[in-house]
């Protein structure tokens, strides 16, 4: 049963602040992804968990008792590094041992402990290995394994698989929650991939300049960014943007966005007049019927195919670029083809031009719920 | 001013006179058309740099030509074959700031200062750094460093850019930002580029076709589609594809007007003969043994339903904004599918998953593809 | 990997040669001296073709120098042991407080820490004999001269700024984050650095005090003036060879090749460590 809590933890380098008064409670077992841009902080946030810096200001608890005095290897934390950090003099299984070794455990109770952790981590066979002889792949398990193999209270993941080919980066991403689970760590995971911080994080704790943007569930993180800026993190490619006026329409409320006018969800009348920011993901820019009212009027000025999916890079008469990544159907609507592209009101979020922040509509419900099997997945591709 | 690119059993063989040559690339031919964008795309140590530096002029071809614009130029020293580069390390001029250091590349075109002002903020604009310009090398980040030594590269005319890695260092966003940018201006300015990445991702976005090398192999040339649709053996199929294909050893049992791809007992895939191509029955009637491959795009599931279709249990669903994977244990091992949008299923709960015959890759043991589909490989 | 034309080979050949006959001439030449009699070395025109004689090794060995003016006593023997005892005990000194001060330095910034680490390499700049007058008036006043404590304690001077420096690079070079990890793992500081730290810095250690080493055997002027007969090393010891009668260029050569054969044994077993520490250590240092 382990919980932590960040309050106010503040750090500074010199003049240079790089953390500003963070405050982050994470709840027993959970795992929470630290996600930001370079530079953000995320690192130093770990190292100062860790016990390897100090914070000049706030406290870090872990089951409600201050860390600050306590030594790194007294602290019960297990940490996986971005750049694997293993033993170079040491062998794949030393440098797992190390945690147990420090414990004064029998040599057979090591050997024990190695073993699991290494037969779950499918590295067993390469335990004689020095550092040097593993691949990629391997040295990221192996400083995984160090890392759980104490079975630390908390565990504090840095970006552990920046460094490893894309094919095994999306094998470890669906295998480390069940991994985690096991171990029943509360964790912080840090990364720079979303797709990952999505994947893996009960709740995301988006970090800029040194401060939590927003901290929320991947749902409300990606339905309801709290800025522009969290809007752009989130996405690939990322989020269109484009200045709309918004403006009472029949029953409704419509944004004005160059000849274009799209449908907007109730709940911001208070808004009518006014010029804001709109923001739709490429993956609601669908296609729309020659005689749409509204739609926006564009041409197919790239085609970027984009793992499965075909993104278009589109560019409007007045010369905005937005991205669509739908399917366009059978026709192609290659290079230089002229297309008509509209977004479904609950998918349009709009946010303040000025401060950057979502507008919320008025009496806004909770985030959407996932739809159930089988209804709107691919229903025509089910085979008989 | 855009030329096209003709590699001709090039080889790169270090010590070639000793024992044991290394072949870092072996036979390697290609043809580019003028205008076209090129990817040589493959993992670390697969030959794609040195084809790349042979092309520059910073390695020997020990065997083999290479022409642009049909004069060959692989004798010529680098400063006469008319490209232009970007590289990986940046490699920019510390000494003078990012615009003298896009501008030095200008210098050989001996333009007045406005014309060159002009062409730098360009250059600048597309890459996102005219806020930077003044400022000096050490002074701005690696991504930085990296716009501006691929705008120092862009800004000069040349006969053919190589682009080495050119998006590495920067973040992921203002990558996907400048994928669509890039590929923008170098359409526009009908521009023949060769780029060398280890990101399929970035492949597939910039390229026309794409080179995937492995061993120093080219394994197939072409374009993103194609490559996906039909790739010519079992490593590009499972190379290109995030996430990665889904591969299963089948024994193809043909009975009944029914064909049943079984792993041991079970049966992964069944259809009904009349639904597939003849030849393609007729193929799975001769092999004891294939290789299936199924694309995580093209598995369909559903509520378990007892009516057809092999059933899976749910490990895990991870749902990524646009899209949710979903990984399940099918047969002896897993099936991982996407699906579009956010998939409500949990760990543990069983679906029925299929895939529609027309989306079946398969493969020799020994790894070439034998069908795609409906299509034996070879057939158009 | 661009491949040489044959004459750029050719050239390359000639360069080398040339080089190495520049370098290692005058090694071969005083190994030729040390077989010869003073007659031998001293004849116009020199000659490839002599007798060779053990008799130069034999006197130093024996102690006793047979001169036209009768026969000398020699401390040679005394003097390489002099040479060992003061150069080990100044490395191994150098090594103790050097490789702690050295980690601090490269994992540490407190206050005025890169100026203490380029005061204590700037000791190495100053020119000796600046130092040595006043060092001699106190050392004879606190009983230090002509003892080793007190040759030893000077020697620092050399050793330990080079220790230091070497080592010093090759800690930065180890990964802060390594070492994290394995405090992580539960190790105390201590263990972190014995376990961790000093064996990965291990080659640089070797190479600096090598280096060292070979520095304090071949050091002249602190022994010149802070030792007397009893406690001088070899580089020192060389000097009784001027005799009354004349240069005994015969034992000089002798005496040479005995004393440079451990550095240049030491340096060619750890040629490896001492090449790559060196670079290592100059490229982050």
């Amino acid at each position: 049963m382990t919980t932590l809590e960040l309050q106010n933890v503040t750090k500074r380098y010199g003049k240079e602040t790089v953390l500003h008064g963070l405050d982050l409670a994470v709840a027993d077992g959970e795992t929470v992804a630290i996600f930001g841009p370079s530079g953000a902080g995320k690192t130093v946030l770990l190292r100062l968990i860790a016990g390897m810096a100090e914070p000049e200001e706030g406290e870090i608890l872990m089951d409600g008792e201050d860390l600050i005095d306590v030594a790194p290897e007294d602290r019960s934390v297990g940490m996986a590094f971005q750049n694997f950090a293993l033993f170079p003099h040491m062998s794949a299984f030393d440098n797992i041992a190390a945690p147990l070794d420090a414990r004064r455990a029998k040599r057979e109770a090591i050997a024990d402990g190695v073993h699991a952790i290494a037969r779950l981590l499918k590295i067993d066979h390469v335990l004689g290995h020095a550092p040097r002889a593993l691949s990629n792949g391997q040295k990221q398990r192996t400083a995984l394994a160090r890392a759980l193999v104490g079975a630390p209270k908390i565990l504090l993941l840095d970006d552990p698989l920046r460094n490893v080919d894309a094919k095994l980066r999306f094998e470890m991403r669906l295998e480390l929650p069940r991994l985690l689970e096991g171990f029943g760590s509360t964790v912080l995971y840090v990364t720079q991939d979303y797709r990952e911080a999505m994947a893996l994080g009960d709740r995301i704790a988006v970090l800029m300049d040194g401060r939590f943007i927003q901290v929320g569930t991947p749902e409300e993180i990606y339905l309801t960014p709290a800025t522009v800026a969290v809007a752009e993190l989130f996405g690939d490619p990322v989020i269109n943007l484009f200045d709309a006026r918004v403006e009472p329409s029949g029953g409704g409320s419509v944004a004005v966005v160059g000849s274009a006018r799209l449908a907007l969800s109730p709940g911001y009348a208070n808004l009518y007049g006014t010029t804001v920011t709109l923001g739709i993901r490429p993956e609601n820019v669908a296609p729309a019927g020659a005689g749409t009212a509204g739609a926006i009027a564009a041409r197919v000025a790239a085609l970027l195919p984009l793992n499965d999916r075909l993104v278009r890079l589109l560019v409007t008469d007045e010369g905005a670029e937005f991205y669509t990544s739908r399917d366009f159907g059978g026709e192609t609507a290659g290079e230089g083809a002229r297309v008509n592209v509209t977004a479904a009101s609950q998918d349009v979020i709009l946010f303040d031009k000025a401060s950057r922040r979502r507008i919320a509509p008025e009496g806004e419900a909770a985030v959407i719920p996932a739809a159930p099997v089988g209804r709107e997945h691919r229903a025509g591709r089910v085979s008989a | 001013m855009t030329a096209s690119v003709v590699l001709k059993t090039v080889n790169k063989i270090y010590a070639a006179k000793a024992k044991n040559p290394i072949y870092a690339v072996r036979d390697f031919s290609i043809e580019i058309a003028p205008g076209e964008i090129v990817a040589l795309l493959g993992s670390s140590g697969c030959g794609k740099t040195s084809t790349l530096r042979m092309i520059a002029g910073f390695e020997e071809v020990t065997k083999g030509s290479i022409a642009i614009g049909g004069r060959e130029i692989h004798m010529l020293p680098p400063a006469r074959r008319g490209v232009a580069m970007a590289f990986e390390g940046y490699s920019l001029y510390p000494p003078l700031t990012l615009r003298q250091n896009i501008a030095f590349a200008l210098k050989s075109e001996r333009l007045g200062s406005a014309e060159t002002d002009r062409r730098v903020e360009e250059v600048a604009k597309l890459l996102e750094l005219t806020k930077h310009l003044d400022r000096y090398p050490a002074t701005v980040s690696a991504g930085q460093q990296q716009r501006a030594s691929l705008g120092r590269a862009l800004v000069r005319k040349a006969d053919l850019y190589l682009l080495d890695e050119p998006m590495g260092q920067l973040e992921p966003q203002l990558r996907a930002i400048l994928r669509g940018r890039l590929k923008r201006y170098l359409r526009e300015h009908g521009l023949t580029a060769i780029l060398v990445t280890h990101d399929q991702t970035e492949a597939n976005a910039l390229a026309d076709r794409i080179a995937v090398m492995e061993g120093g192999v080219l394994q197939q040339f072409a374009s993103p589609a194609e490559l996906k649709e039909k790739p010519a053996n079992l490593y590009v199929g499972t190379f290109i594809g995030e996430p990665p294909m889904n591969v299963y050893r089948v024994e193809p049992q043909i009975a009944d007007g029914r064909v049943s791809l079984r792993a041991g007992e079970t049966e992964l895939f069944g259809y009904d003969a009349a639904r597939m191509q003849d030849a393609v029955v007729g193929l799975l009637a001769r092999q004891s043994s294939v290789v299936v491959g199924v694309r995580p795009a093209d598995v369909a599931v559903s509520p378990a339903n007892g009516r057809g279709g092999a059933t899976a249990k749910i490990v895990s669903n991870q749902w990524i904004g646009d899209q949710s994977h979903l990984e399940s244990a099918f047969g002896d091992g897993v099936i991982v599918a996407t699906l579009d949008g956010r998939f409500a299923g949990s760990s543990g709960e069983t679906l029925s998953v299929s895939v529609p015959p027309e989306k079946l890759h398969i493969f020799a043991e020994d790894g070439p593809a034998l069908a795609h589909g409906r299509h034996l490989a070879g057939e158009p | 990997m661009q491949h040489m034309s044959t004459g750029e080979r050719l050239l390359r050949g000639v360069l080398i040669t040339l080089a190495l006959i520049f370098f290692l001439f005058p090694i071969f030449w005083i190994l030729l001296m040390s077989f010869q009699t003073n007659a031998d070395i001293l004849r116009i025109p020199p000659s490839l073709f002599f007798t060779p004689t053990l008799d130069n090794y034999v006197a130093l060995i024996t102690g006793e120098l047979k001169t036209a003016s009768g026969v000398l006593k020699l401390a040679f023997m005394q003097n390489l042991f002099n040479s060992f005892i003061l150069s080990t005990a100044s490395v191994a000194l150098s090594l103790v407080l050097a490789v702690p001060a050295a980690y601090a330095f490269a994992r540490y910034k407190f206050r005025f820490s890169e100026d203490i680490a380029f005061t204590l390499l700037s000791f190495k700049f100053a020119p000796p004999l600046l130092v040595l007058l006043p060092l001699t008036i106190y050392f004879q006043q606190i009983g230090l001269a002509n003892t080793y404590i007190g040759l030893i304690w000077v020697y620092q001077l050399i050793t330990l700024p080079l220790i230091l420096w070497i080592v010093r690079g090759y800690f930065e070079d180890i990964s802060p984050d390594i070492e994290h990890a394995y405090r992580i793992a539960g190790h105390s500081w201590a263990k972190m650095f014995f376990r961790i730290s000093i064996p990965l810095a291990r080659p640089g250690i070797a190479a600096a005090a090598l280096l060292s080493f070979i520095f304090a055997w071949n050091n002249f002027v602190f022994a010149l003036v802070l030792a007397s007969a009893d406690k001088q090393p070899v580089t020192v010891g060389a000097l009784a060879f001027v005799t009354a009668s004349g240069i005994q260029y015969g034992q000089i050569a002798a005496a040479v090749v005995i004393s440079i054969a451990p550095t240049l044994a030491l340096a060619l077993f750890a040629q490896r460590y001492l090449v790559e520490g060196l670079s290592l250590g100059a490229v982050k240092g």
